[in-house]
């Protein structure tokens, strides 16, 4: 399953909104013709190139006819409205249709064909066409094309006169349409099985893809935007000219696609603006131009092949780095007070090779309790606990790197369960304590395990919540889970608000002026954290924790929420532990994800019980 | 003797972009002896051989062949963005060719070689390694003697032989570099018990003749026969060195290794 | 048609598919040692016509001639390495160098074209003919620079097809080609070996300007064609053997000049690559082709 919500509640929502908003009012600012002329090239060619993308950054499928179905598209357009005196409205999406069933014969002999042999095929075949378009001179004008085709109208009014206000707006229309139905296609069954196809092709095609039929539809699919791109191009330029089949229109198309961004939707649209532009403002130098234009593709390439949009997400991740880190370092001294009254226990701050950690040590020569909190919490979520237990034990949390008041990590090294472990491991020297009893929570609970798997502390006992003990990873990960939406989100980069509140709501507790605290510290968590922990799930040793639960050597209690949504209870039940306190795992009634929040009392109580038995009290 | 061993990992790390394998391994071979190397699947034994023979670069840590520095020394510097082309920006830390022209030969897992190559141009290409040191160069005959069955097939191209010849001209090719010190990653992976045992029998004869070995082996009893040291290797680390003396049976290391958990 | 045109067409044809040959040969080099197409390879062949004109105006004669022959394969030999170098080696560990070298030698060409239209200008110029004069046989008139061409040809393509087969660089060269891991465990130095194989190439596509600048006008632009042409060929013969090309590039060439003489000029393009898609179609590998190179 995979986290897909509806393109208006994405954190690109607002972005292109504005961007749209802008584009709109554009002809108003600037009253020019020629810059209108320029914004109409890159609609034009942002269509074409994202179409494009569909099939060579998605589809991994090196279609390098796609501009000649742009041309079969412009010379649609020109016989169907000139010669056959068809309407241009109708004759722009007849383009699409024809350009649509040549992709279907350019797909044929490609079904079989992979890697190079695509682009050789589909370069024969654009080849092919133009040679027939050349040949054939008394339909389509052979090397001079064909001119003066009919403009577009409207109600009479034809759109030659209006100062291209006309042309702006249906060029912005197509292209809004296009990016829509691409953002939809790509999102799609559709879009998937593309994907599929690509990453893992036998995989896709065991799991039921049908690798002749989605490379069809694909094709088609680009097809249909390049051709109704050429429709609208003809009636625009009113020109159908055989030089959109040659290697240079191709290099333009081709390099917007790249410099932009392949297998991206919105790296094309950038691109188009970007190189569009940029290849207008040096127009005037002749052999000089294509040689800049040459150049700085190469440039791109050679030292960026992610290409402009992933500069832009890169970009992305360090303003959220900067602000995530700026907020942990601004919070470390202004919050400090409210902090520390919800835990009761001075907060300190020491260096880690994680990175800056914060921690909060009640003291005093009890039992110690170290408490790990989970993924994009902080240390506060043990408020109740550090409240009611105080009396009994020595209570020590911290918070996670890039979580609460800790210092953001490097993600490659700081950002995964055994990181997390050495830092407990550090804290807990810190402390000077040597066996203490460890309790996790979630992602805190994997710690834990880890934690108690290393051996370097000796664990007087051990307890977790909401945690699903592995064995096989990734497999087990989906059995041990409910796949709700809102796990999913668990490993997600950015949050928009509402799904920072839906995350928060059913880890923690939902929005209340008690849970207000977490709510608001979810936003401080560093995205990479997330992401990078699911990422690097393959460096723990879990059959090692697996050993170690069997071996039963630790005192160990499982306190799950008995409502917990994302856990799947029987799964937890089923596993083999050398021994388990109560002898199976013990459900907190009414406890959600996290049961010490939600249910304290219960909670503390069950807990107590435990720690009498594991301390020997 | 001298003192300086034959090769010598100092708290090797390395992987491929941007996931780390494996993670300080030290390990030292001494002059003469052969070495094992046994582990599950998918845990990181032939990235490391890959690394120790320059095929990728290593990220921290030293490789040192009698005593000469195979890498440039220095970690591996960190990459701030996902995006740049480090292959531009970043100098490669070895070189293949040196590593295999100082002694030290790598015969791949399941090396496929060149398809559209002859026995004979695949027997010629060999001998490049050796070139430069002195070594003698009759070891193409001696490695036919070992091989036989080659010497039949010697017009053929290697798409035609059967895997197990494929895999003995790999080991040949191997042999006919004169090494210092040959690493054999799964010689026996997917062959028959015959071909196996026929194989297992001219690793016997190499290693016979002085040639110290690195083997990597899925089956411990097949190695206890030819090498002094076995290193478990799970997880990216060395987790345990057994000497031969007490080298346990193939289930008692399954055991070591895996615990009662896949059981 | 009379036995002489048959003979007159057939002269032609031949000497299409000695041409055409020389062309796919350089790039089937590139394209079996790297695994990747050379979109250059038609600017190559542009810059090699110039420099060969360029150098051959300074001498008279036969000796300008062989002087602008070695400026053509000494010079092109650089821009191949050059090319190698900055278009290519950047992406040699990437999973997408097909893709991304596809582009980046497109943009090559289109920069080495305009240079070419920078320096040399865009009026188009003509290499004189190795030899001046016309010879007969059979009844039918040819140039004697056009039968010299052949000749050349098949003797430049069996050097290079020895080099490839006999030499110890050759071997390793396309042992390189076929598995560059076992290369490197062996080894070889297979940077120098794959810049070499470029070198080669584009020094092969330098001889082929040289040889298409005397028979043809030379414009900054000549490239594509032979490049397309060179492509079709490499795809009707596929790569499996030195010889494939070469045997596709006559056949090429023979259709070509038959099917200009019985339908026409327009067509014959037309007419080549629509039996190309259908050799594709039935069998990719090409139809001199023996297994599909796992590119």
């Amino acid at each position: 399953m995979r986290y897909d919500p509806p393109f208006r509640k994405s954190t690109g929502f607002i972005p292109a909104l504005v961007a749209l908003a802008l584009l709109v009012v554009f002809p108003f600012v600037f009253t020019d013709t020629y810059s209108r002329h320029l914004m109409i090239l890159v609609f034009i060619y942002a269509i074409v190139a994202a179409s494009w993308d569909l099939s060579l950054g998605f589809g991994g499928l090196v279609n390098f006819a796609h501009v000649a179905l742009f041309a079969v598209g412009m010379y649609t357009y020109g016989i169907l409205a000139k010669t056959l005196g068809l309407d241009p409205w109708l004759a722009i999406p007849a383009g699409g249709l024809v350009a649509m069933a040549f992709a279907a014969a350019i797909a044929l002999p490609i079904l079989r064909l992979d890697g190079i042999y695509v682009i050789l095929v589909t370069i024969a075949f654009s080849q092919l066409i133009y040679q027939i378009v050349i040949s054939q001179s008394d339909v389509t004008g052979g090397t001079s094309g064909m001119v003066l085709l009919p403009p577009l109208k409207l109600a009479g009014h034809s759109f030659v006169l209006n100062h291209k206000i006309g042309y702006y707006y249906t060029a912005l229309g197509i292209f809004v349409v296009s990016t829509a139905c691409l953002y939809t296609i790509i999102r799609s069954r559709l879009g998937r099985a593309v994907i599929a196809l690509r990453d893992n092709k036998y995989y896709a095609m065991a799991r039921g893809v049908s690798e002749a039929r989605t490379r069809l539809a694909a094709l088609a699919a680009s097809a249909f935007f390049a051709g109704v791109a050429g429709g609208f191009y003809g009636s625009y330029v009113r020109v159908a000219s055989p030089d959109a089949f040659g290697l240079g229109f191709l290099t333009l198309i081709l390099s917007i696609l790249l410099v932009g961004g392949a297998g991206t939707l919105w790296g094309p649209i950038v691109g188009a603006f970007v190189i569009t532009l940029l290849s207008e403002a040096i127009a005037d130098y002749g052999p000089w131009r294509s040689i800049a234009i040459g150049a700085i593709i190469i440039l791109i390439l050679v030292f960026y092949p992610g290409g402009l949009w992933a500069a832009v997400q890169e970009l992305r991740e360090g303003v959220d780095m900067a602000r995530t880190s700026m907020l942990a370092r601004w919070r470390r001294n202004r919050g400090r007070a409210e902090r520390e009254r919800r835990l009761g226990t001075r907060e300190q701050v020491i260096s880690t090779p994680h990175g800056l950690i914060a921690y909060a040590d009640s003291g005093g020569d009890k039992p110690p309790v170290l408490f790990i909190h989970g993924n994009s919490a902080c240390k506060e979520a043990f408020q109740y606990q550090f409240a009611a237990l105080r009396d009994d034990f020595r209570l020590i949390a911290f918070d996670l790197p890039g979580h609460g008041v800790s210092g953001n990590g490097e993600p490659e090294t700081d950002y995964n369960v055994p990181a997390y472990a050495e830092v407990a491991e550090k804290v807990l020297e810190t402390c000077g304590v040597k066996n203490p009893v460890v309790f996790g929570w979630s992602l805190g609970g994997y710690v834990a395990l880890e934690l108690s798997a290393r051996a370097v502390v000796k664990v007087r006992g051990l307890a977790i919540a909401g945690t699903t003990p592995l064995n096989l990873v990734p497999d087990d990960f989906g059995a041990g889970y409910d796949a709700s939406s809102h796990l999913i989100l668990a490993g997600k980069q950015y949050f928009s608000p509402t799904e920072a509140r839906a995350y928060a709501g059913s880890a923690t507790a939902p929005y209340s002026a008690t849970s207000a605290f977490m709510h608001r510290n979810l936003g401080r968590t560093d995205g990479r954290a997330r992401v990078y922990m699911f990422s690097k799930l393959g460096v723990t040793d879990w059959p090692r924790q697996m050993r170690m639960l069997r071996d039963g050597t630790v005192p160990f209690a499982i306190l799950n929420g008995s409502d917990d949504p994302f856990l799947n209870h029987s799964y937890i039940r089923g596993l083999h532990y050398g021994s388990i306190w109560t002898g199976a795992p013990f459900d907190i009634a009414g406890g959600k994800h996290a049961p010490f929040f939600n249910k304290p009392d219960e909670f503390n109580a069950a807990f107590r019980r435990f720690m009498r038995e594991a301390c020997g009290l | 003797m001298s003192t300086v061993p034959l090769l010598e990992l100092q708290h090797l790390s390395g992987g491929y972009e941007p996931v780390q394998i494996f993670r300080d391994v030290d390990l030292v071979i001494a002059h003469g002896t052969s070495t094992g190397l046994f582990g599950p699947n998918g845990h990181g034994k032939t990235t490391l051989l890959r690394t120790v023979s320059g095929v990728i670069d290593p990220w921290s840590g030293n490789i040192l062949f009698e005593g000469k520095q195979l890498n440039r020394p220095g970690e591996r510097g960190r990459r701030r963005s996902r995006n740049l082309n480090y292959d531009v920006f970043t100098r490669r830390r070895m070189n293949p060719k040196n590593v295999a022209r100082a002694g030290l030969i790598h015969v791949a897992q399941g090396n496929l070689l060149y398809r559209e190559l002859t026995v004979r141009e695949t027997l010629g290409i060999a001998p490049i390694a050796a070139r430069g040191r002195g070594e003698p160069g009759d070891l193409t005959e001696k490695a036919l003697r070992l091989f036989p069955r080659l010497s039949e097939r010697m017009n053929q191209k290697v798409r035609f032989l059967s895997g197990g010849e494929r895999q003995m001209l790999s080991v040949a090719c191997g042999l006919i570099a004169a090494p210092r010190l040959l690493i054999l990653d799964e010689p026996t992976l997917g062959l028959s018990p015959k071909l196996r045992r026929e194989l297992a029998d001219a690793i016997q004869a190499i290693k016979a003749d002085g040639v110290p070995l690195i083997i990597v082996d899925q089956d411990v009893d097949f190695l206890k026969s030819l090498i002094e040291t076995l290193y478990l290797f799970d997880h990216g680390r060395i987790s345990g060195r057994i000497e031969r003396a007490d080298m346990p049976s193939h289930e008692e290391i399954m055991r070591m290794l895996f615990g009662e958990v896949h059981s | 048609m009379t036995f002489e045109t048959f003979l007159f067409v057939l002269a032609g044809g031949l000497v299409l598919g000695a041409l055409y040959a020389l062309m796919a040969t350089g790039l089937a080099v590139v394209w079996t040692t790297l695994g990747i197409f050379n979109f250059a390879h038609g600017a190559f062949i542009t810059f090699g016509a110039y420099l060969a004109w360029q150098v051959s105006q300074t001498e008279a004669g036969n000796a300008g001639y062989f002087a602008g022959a070695a400026a053509a394969v000494a010079g092109l030999f650089i821009t191949g390495v050059i090319f190698h170098l900055a278009l290519v080696r950047p992406f040699e560990r990437k999973p997408n160098v097909v893709l991304l070298s596809v582009i980046t030698t497109l943009a090559g060409a289109t920069i080495l074209e305009n240079a070419i239209d920078l320096v040399w200008g865009p009026r188009s110029k003509q290499l004189a003919p190795m030899v001046p004069g016309d010879a007969t046989f059979f009844g039918v008139t040819t140039s004697k620079n056009q039968i010299l061409m052949i000749v050349l040809v098949l003797i430049i393509l069996a050097a290079v097809g020895a080099f490839l087969r006999y030499s110890a660089t050759g071997r390793a060269m396309r042992a390189v080609a076929q598995n560059r891991e076992a290369a490197e465990l062996m080894g070889l130095d297979v940077p120098k070996l794959y810049a070499g194989a470029f070198g080669l190439s584009a020094a092969i596509a330098g001889l082929a300007g040289l040889f298409v600048g005397s028979i043809h006008f030379m414009t900054p632009s000549m490239g594509t064609d032979p490049l397309m042409k060179a492509l079709l060929v490499v795809i009707f013969g596929g790569v499996a053997r030195f010889t494939s090309p070469i045997y596709a590039a006559f056949v090429v060439g023979l259709v070509e000049a038959f099917s200009t003489y019985y339908v026409g000029l327009y067509w014959t393009p037309a007419v080549l690559f629509g039996l190309m898609i259908v050799v594709l179609i039935v069998k990719p590998e090409g139809l001199f082709g023996k297994y599909e190179r796992s590119v």
